[in-house]
């Protein structure tokens, strides 16, 4: 028997395929697209914003992110209207840090996303620890139950759809390899450009082009130095470097292009949004789907 | 992305119980191929064990003919089972009842054996490293053996993948008399050279039939392993004082030779079980560099040679 080649597990992911991204479970059962796009954006915001609250450290959280988006994504993944977005949200990080060995009770976990459910979205103050100390924040006894109840079953529920692909190569340490490649740390501004490079691979998590499942981590690593040496002005060699890493011009294209529309994005969510909250419930979802048909609830 | 529905199975005899598992033969209701079915316990307190999920997404990464096949998964609301190739016996219920065609004690095997057994192991290991996975749990009971001679590793359940950040397992541990020194000592950032330990650990056994360190506790385990190995100090491992576990108090044990300790083992294989059996873990061989020891020469050959053949059969 020969044995099955397969490239190193550590550096590719699973992609989506076309059917998958044309459509989705949610889309079917009647979610409109953009809104879809919304609730991605949002359970991933929530995600990081946990992550952070809870010290867990980012790979663990892209981790969460990128098993959400896979969980949503295609006729075969799970539905908005079936499951409550933010409790599986709260399931994915719980499930990516488990078998990680960092410590994490469903009690610590679902204190903080029951904080977070406070604060409609303004995660930003919680995460930067201005908010209000997640100590004094407790669940009741009975509340404690029956959402650790949920938390299990919503975990299960995400291993099933996913067929246990659980595992995700992140593009982390690949960055700091390919910034030492190039000799990027020579210059005087090796560190900043680290920072913006980095920078660029978190916000991409949360791109509503899922750029996670549609890309490689070298072709996300390389579009995020190539991005991050424009803004810095720091010099990269002026030869065609991605090619080294097995990246094209049109690919780097491309997502240099999706890089740069994540703040006009993001952007644009907070305009949308205002002071209303994202559906993040199945409940709030259906609302929000009469409200968008214009047929407001009880009139 | 591949989301798939399992196929159904029937459940045969019992194979054999882990502490997180019970394993059942079983047999594909289409296909009448056995398989082996792996039933996880879901009783715990932490919903699905992290243990299955840290398995289940190793393996389904790990595809190579020294690492048994993860074929389905298959998961109900109160049921989790992994469906997995079928081998025909464990490393450690082999040695049992083996009978040698030399002769020889009970339990141990021949050098032909214990050479393939050994080359096959390592490229099992080599396969997970270059995969960026640690074993960590490896053992006579979590290596498969089918009828053909082959070698598997099974049982990723501590397995780890090394990309991500650690912490230590306090209550998840590898088998005591398998276990490296460095990580005995409470070493935090142990590396693939613990599984190598444990392959020496193995080796070592196959020839003699007995574990060769079968302690009791983590410190009976250290003196076990220092008393063929030698204590070391300062001088001979810097850095080792400021391990969590060191002690002053140990009585000191200088160095046997693995020779006397081990007449039955060629001077090749003695040189290949010294590289992998060294306290200090950078000094351990990697399992690339203990494949293309001399001693493996003629299984290299055998497969090169085979590799050879294979291409001009695909050109045909
Ligand atoms: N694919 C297989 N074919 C045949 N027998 C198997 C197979 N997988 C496991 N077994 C038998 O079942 C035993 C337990 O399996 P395994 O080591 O996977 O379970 P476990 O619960 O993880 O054990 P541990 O106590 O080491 O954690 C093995 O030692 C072996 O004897
Ligand atoms: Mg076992």
């Amino acid at each position: 028997m020969a044995p099955i080649i397969t490239e190193p597990s550590h550096l590719v992911n699973p992609l989506a395929s076309i059917a998958q991204l044309e459509t989705s479970a949610s889309q079917i059962d009647g979610v409109p697209r953009d809104l879809e796009a919304s609730i991605r954006y949002e359970t991933g915001r929530l995600n990081q914003a946990a992550g952070i609250l809870l010290r867990l450290p980012q790979e663990i959280i892209a981790q969460s992110i990128v098993i959400l988006q896979r969980f949503w994504t295609g006729p075969d993944g799970a539905s908005m209207l079936k499951h409550d977005s933010k409790d599986v949200a709260a399931a994915a990080l719980y499930l990516t840090a488990k078998p990680s060995g960092h410590c994490l009770t469903p009690r610590q976990l679902l204190t903080v996303f029951a904080f977070l459910d406070s604060l409609d979205g303004n995660y930003a103050e919680a995460a930067s620890s201005k908010g209000t100390p997640t100590s004094q924040w407790s669940l009741s006894e009975n509340d404690y139950e029956a959402q650790r109840e949920r938390l299990y079953a919503n975990e299960a529920l995400i291993l099933r759809t996913l067929g246990f692909q659980a595992h995700v190569a992140l593009p982390y340490s690949l960055c700091i390899n390919y910034l030492q490649t190039l000799d990027a740390f020579a210059g005087p501004d090796g560190s900043s450009l680290a920072k913006r490079a980095f920078a660029h691979l978190n916000s991409a998590l949360l791109s509503p082009q899922r750029l996670y499942l549609t890309h490689q981590p070298c072709a996300l690593v390389t579009a995020s130095i190539y991005l991050a040496a424009r803004e810095v002005g720091s010099c990269l060699p002026e030869v065609e470097w991605w090619e080294v890493f097995d990246v094209e011009r049109e690919e780097l294209g491309f997502l240099v292009v999706a890089l740069r529309s994540m703040e006009g994005f993001a952007e644009e969510e907070r305009r949308a949004w205002g002071r209303s909250r994202v559906p993040m419930t199945v409940g709030e979802l259906r609302v929000a789907i009469a409200d968008a048909h214009g047929w407001t609830a009880g009139e | 992305m591949d989301k798939r529905h399992p196929s159904s199975f029937q459940q045969l005899e019992k194979l054999g119980e882990g502490t997180y598992a019970t394993v059942f033969k079983g047999r594909n209701s289409t296909t009448g191929a056995f398989v082996a079915l792996k039933e996880i316990h879901l009783d715990s307190e932490e919903g699905t064990p992290s243990t299955a999920i840290r398995e289940i997404s190793l393996m389904k990464e790990l595809k190579h003919e020294n690492i048994v096949s993860l074929y389905d998964v298959i998961h109900t609301e109160n049921k989790l089972m992994l469906v997995f190739e079928y081998m025909d016996k464990d490393l450690k219920k082999y040695m049992d009842t083996y009978t040698s065609p030399t002769g020889g004690p009970r339990g141990a095997l021949d050098p032909v054996t214990i050479k393939s057994f050994m080359w096959q192991l390592l490229r099992g290991i080599a396969f997970c490293h270059e995969n960026r996975v640690l074993h960590r749990d490896l053992k006579p009971q979590n290596l498969l053996i089918n009828t053909q001679g082959q070698l598997k590793l099974a049982d990723f359940g501590l397995a780890r993948a090394f990309g991500i950040p650690v912490n230590t397992f306090s209550n998840e541990v590898v088998t005591l008399w398998y276990r490296a020194p460095d990580v005995l000592l409470g070493s935090r950032t142990y590396n693939t050279s613990i599984d190598i330990w444990s392959a020496g650990c193995i080796m070592a056994e196959m020839f003699t039939g007995r574990p060769l360190f079968p302690g009791t506790t983590n410190e009976d385990q250290l003196l076990k392993i220092f008393r063929l190995m030698g204590t070391p100090s300062e001088r001979s491992w810097p850095g080792i004082s400021s391990f969590p576990e060191y002690k002053t108090t140990w009585p000191v044990y200088s160095t046997q030779e693995l020779r006397a300790y081990l007449p039955q083992v060629d001077p090749l294989g003695l040189q290949l079980l010294g590289q992998m059996l060294q306290l200090r873990p950078e000094l351990r061989c990697s399992a690339q560099q203990g494949l293309t020891h001399p001693w493996f020469q003629e299984l290299n050959a055998a497969r090169a040679q085979q590799q050879q053949q294979g291409m001009q059969g695909g050109y045909r």
